[in-house]
């Protein structure tokens, strides 16, 4: 049982929040920007530029309560259906109805004057995004708390580091109190305590029931943190409903694809990868405390002198749980000629629920140079038994001693 | 209409926000701040005493206090066409916040009108100080300094609206604009009286000319800082007509270019 699942997911209701009925979205792509009077008055007739649907075509229903994630790769459109929820761009196909107050995350600190100070910049961004300094006043201070800017806040901004600027940024944008949230990718910004705490602050609003879109690289984060994942491809709707099938179709679609997530020069090419059980035969399926082998097939173009090995498991926030290698077992190749295979045995897996994710490496043993390069393409899921939170599975007995 | 100017409304104090921005960015980091905006009118006119009343000396033209005359006309223009120019490129300029946070685009152009009205109120301030200081006789016309500013803004707000909405389509506007605004300032009475163009051109010639608005507006202006007799017969020129006709083509004005970008700011954000 994961944890989460009892503390922060509300389940939605089936009223709408937001409404989005055959919307399309075209883009006039200019062969030769001509933005000047004369050039438009001699080219007059001819079109000069090609359309570009960014959308098209998109039916969905955001239920209030909700937190729904879109992914997809580069270009497919998950931007430009933000901006048009919040009606940055108007559509060109369809409409978009929307109930109750919205605010997007799109872009921390925006409008921030660098002339200004942090204090000065909160009261105008706030009013940027339609929060007036009554409903301001009650969360002043929290905003200041939270950007952890201290003393700082009374300086101009332009005096403030990147991470102070965009910290100050998102303070304003998160402690505001919208119906709605729209978030694109800002959640890839500061340091990972940082991170933690906006996380931290999304499962809050998600469980004082407000609406939340997120767009994200992550498909992983998003299939942790929602009720409904939405796949965008090309500008079409490719998949949309549960979180794990979603994301897990993702996956397979994008890991089909050459360039997915392999490095590496290849002198030593890692031409499969087994995870097993311990009877030794493949599974992905495995409880806390059974044994795994991870068996990875390898073949050496040429003779290539003390190669590491490494392995390491993550989490689906990206989080690494585990990691080793030939190197940090003691295990020296002189040399490694031919084919073969490094197995990795793990007698009793000490991690809880959750699926996670496995890179392969093989690599130099100063690890400036890598061979070859799987990152998260193969994958297992853990169900425990115990019940508890976090990572690892412990032994831990509760005794509660009155005092008399 | 009304979808729109309850948008603008539920946004009001974002415009006070950004108007505030303006005010004290522009002499942030300037050891007297807003006396600056004082001391400015005080050169002016030292200047141009020398200039008029001592080098050219036209007080030989019937012109006296010419300097008076001439500040009660230019402070207002400098006004519009300040405000003008960076309204102009008030969208295009903030294409960051346009591009990327939902709010009424109006208010960009707006917050720089009223930051310059702001200047320009204690300019006027000044100048009422200086007429009292020199003995120049005020009349009660005084009175009605903010109703004209009013008007003045109407018809700026709406000549905004217009000029910012379609520089996002063509960025000529911005360029022509200062130009237009070296023409305009020639074609309007400010540095010299209206009875210049009365008794040198037919009748048809000053009825195109008297088509600008802000032949009027400058006319009122100097009607109600520059009113004594003393000054001589140019000063005293009011029209009801006149009066009428700025109102109407200001108002018009307004709301034609109000809806104009109102139509268009949708597209803002991707051609921007």
């Amino acid at each position: 049982m994961m944890l989460e699942a009892d503390t922060g997911m509300r389940p939605a209701s089936d009223v709408p929040a937001l409404e989005l009925r055959g919307v399309g979205k075209c883009f006039r792509l200019y062969r030769d920007i001509n933005r000047s009077l004369k050039e438009k008055i001699i080219n007059w007739r001819k079109r000069g530029y090609e359309l570009f649907w960014a959308l098209r075509g998109v039916d969905l229903t955001v239920y209030q309560g909700e937190t729904l994630s879109v992914i997809g790769p580069n270009g497919s459109g998950k931007s430009t259906m933000l901006r048009m929820m919040t009606g940055i761009m108007k559509p060109n196909e369809g409409s978009i109805t929307t109930h109750g107050t919205i605010a997007a995350l799109l872009d921390l600190g925006a409008g921030f004057h660098p002339d200004l100070t942090g204090r000065e910049n909160i009261y105008l961004n706030a009013s940027i995004l339609g929060i007036r300094r009554r409903q301001l006043e009650p969360i002043f201070q929290e905003i200041i708390d939270f950007s952890e800017l201290g003393p700082f806040i009374d300086n101009q901004v332009k005096n403030y580091s990147a991470g102070m600027y965009v910290r100050l940024g998102f303070s304003v944008a998160i402690n505001i109190n919208p119906d709605i949230l729209l978030v694109d990718e800002v959640l890839a910004v500061g340091d990972e305590s940082f991170q933690a705490k906006c996380l931290d602050r999304i499962t809050r609003l998600q469980s004082s029931g407000k609406t939340i879109v997120l767009v994200t690289h992550n498909a992983d984060m998003a299939a942790s943190i929602s009720h409904r994942v939405l796949w965008l491809e090309k500008g079409r709707v490719r998949m949309l409903g549960d979180p794990q099938k979603v994301v897990e179709e993702y996956h397979k679609a994008m890991s089909t694809q050459p360039e997915g997530s392999e490095f590496g020069n290849r002198e030593i090419v890692i031409d499969r990868v087994q995870i097993l059980d311990g009877e030794g035969r493949p599974t992905e399926a495995f409880r806390t405390g059974e044994p795994l082998v991870l068996r990875v097939h390898y073949q050496a173009m040429r003779p290539v002198k003390d190669p590491v090995f490494s392995i390491r498991f993550y989490d689906r926030l990206g989080l690494m749980v585990y990691g080793t290698n030939t190197s940090l077992g003691d295990v020296v190749i002189p040399e490694l000629r031919g084919s073969g295979t490094v197995e990795f045995a793990i007698p009793n897996l000490s991690m809880l629920d959750g699926r996670y994710y496995v890179t392969v490496a093989a690599h130099t043993r100063d690890c400036q140079l890598n061979y070859h390069l799987l990152e998260k393409k193969y994958y297992f899921d853990v169900t425990s038994p115990v019940r508890a939170a976090g990572y690892l599975a412990m032994d831990c007995r509760v005794r509660v001693v009155p005092e008399s | 209409m009304r979808e729109y100017l309850r948008r603008l409304i539920f946004y009001r104090e974002l415009l006070y926000n950004l108007t505030l921005k303006e005010v004290k960015v522009k002499y942030k980091n300037s050891f007297i701040g807003f006396l600056w905006s004082m001391v400015n009118p005080v050169m002016m006119l030292a200047v141009y005493y020398v200039a008029f009343g001592i080098i050219f000396k036209l007080r030989a033209l019937g012109m006296t206090r010419y300097e008076f005359y001439l500040l009660s006309g230019i402070l207002p223009w400098n006004f519009f066409s300040l405000s003008l120019l960076q309204s102009v490129s008030a969208v295009v300029n903030n294409a960051d916040l346009v591009k990327k946070v939902y709010f009424p685009r109006e208010v960009l152009p707006l917050s720089y009108l009223g930051a310059a009205a702001f200047h320009f109120l204690l300019q006027e301030m000044v100048l009422v100080v200086f007429l009292l200081v020199f003995r120049v006789t005020l009349s009660p016309w005084i009175l009605a300094l903010p109703l004209l500013l009013l008007l003045q803004l109407v018809f700026t707000a709406g000549l905004s609206f217009y000029l910012s909405a379609l520089n996002v389509f063509f960025r000529d506007i911005q360029h022509f604009t200062e130009i237009a605004l070296l023409a305009w300032f020639w074609l309007t009475p400010v540095i010299y009286p209206i009875s210049f163009i009365w008794d040198n051109f037919p009748a048809w010639a000053t009825g195109i000319f008297m088509l600008n608005p802000m032949a009027h507006l400058m006319l009122l202006w100097q009607r109600i800082t520059y009113n004594s007799p003393v000054n001589g017969p140019q000063a005293a020129y009011f029209s009801v007509e006149g009066f009428a006709y700025v109102i109407a083509f200001s108002v018009l004005l307004l709301v034609t270019g109000y809806y104009l970008f109102c139509r268009l700011e949708g597209r803002f954000a991707e051609f921007i």
